[in-house]
């Protein structure tokens, strides 16, 4: 009888602790796995593969090496099941490319806020004509970087498989040319575990 | 008053909480790393002891370029029996030892099996890197 005083003071101690909110920073690079579903590990080893593959295709790297060419990113195409914020992988691997020092880009997102900006300096009387931005300086993309997103899930009673494909691609504009294409696959497997 | 059977419903699951909990406490978190010189190719290989330091070898490293952007490829070799579930990261430094795009790469999974070996590779994020990391964790 003593003994189970004891341990139902261990056990009630161990429930306090388990309730105490315990809040900490965490590496955003380690490896996620805290469900089946999209995670950051995915878009982080998507991105990380994507920009390697572009930047370092022969021809890209040809035509990269003399100039910095000007490219549009479209949206992706999310064909899984889940709902996927594909905006996000596309700013990533857009940012990456930036840096790398071998891309330049149009950003189609900021067009309506840029357009009112310049409306204001034009219209508004309050900018020097000589300082403001004028209309129809800017330059077109010559590339447009676009892609698709699928993902095939399989289940039995104990066992969850997720394949993930992500594919980009880069066409130029005028001619109608892919010039590249990169691919992704992921592969997550779970099973159910009453441990 | 029904009598508890107090082993079979309290000693056992509390014993194989606290073993679950004494697992949990013992995950170890290894590192091992690699720099390569651009120019001289020099390799400093750091282990900690532990499960990951004694089954993996990094066998073979190798630099190239992709136009001006450092190509980097570490072959990963598997000398035990059991498959190993790893993570792998490269850092990216400059001429002065600085870390370029700090966390711009993920922590990447990977499965081996056993007596494998396994090549994996990265292209540095902008020119000025000329040397790379490799770390290894499980």
């Amino acid at each position: 009888m003593k003994l189970l005083k004891i341990l139902t003071v261990i056990v009630a101690s161990l429930v306090l602790v388990a309730c105490s909110n315990k809040i900490s920073y965490g590496d955003a690079t380690s490896v996620e796995t805290t469900t089946m579903g999209f995670g950051s590990t995915d878009l982080q080893s998507i991105a990380a593969k994507l920009v390697d593959d572009l930047i370092a295709f022969p021809p890209i790297v040809q035509m990269t090496s003399a100039r910095r060419p000007v490219v549009f990113v479209d949206k992706v195409k999310n064909k899984t099941t889940e709902h996927i914020d594909t905006e996000s992988i596309t700013d990533t691997i857009q940012t990456k490319l930036l840096q790398s020092g071998k891309f330049r880009f149009v950003d189609m997102t900021a067009v309506k806020a840029v357009q009112e900006q310049m409306q204001f300096q034009m219209d508004s009387g309050m900018v020097d004509p000589g300082k403001a931005a004028a209309f129809g300086k800017q330059t077109g993309a010559e590339f447009m970087l676009y892609g698709n997103m699928s993902s095939i899930v399989k289940r039995n009673s104990d066992a969850k498989d997720v394949y993930y494909k992500f594919t980009l691609k880069l066409v130029n504009l005028e001619s109608g040319i892919m010039e590249w294409a990169g691919e992704k696959e992921i592969r997550k497997s779970g099973e159910k575990s009453f441990f | 008053m029904k009598k508890i059977d107090f082993q079979q419903i309290v000693l056992k699951p509390l014993a194989l909480a606290c073993l679950s909990m004494g697992l949990l406490a013992c995950a170890v978190n290894e590192t091992a790393s690699v720099t390569v010189d651009g120019s001289q190719a020099t390799q400093i290989i750091e282990t900690n002891s532990g499960v990951l330091s004694d089954n993996l070898r990094i066998s073979d490293t190798n630099i190239g370029y992709a136009g001006n952007l450092l190509k980097a490829q570490v072959t990963i070799t598997n000398d035990s029996d059991e498959h190993l579930d790893f993570r792998y990261k490269f850092k990216w430094l400059d001429k002065d030892g600085f870390e370029i795009a700090v966390d711009g790469r993920p922590w990447t999974p990977m499965l081996i099996t056993p007596f494998e070996s396994k090549s994996v590779q990265a292209v540095a994020p902008n020119p000025t890197a000329n040397s790379f990391k490799i770390l290894m964790q499980n």
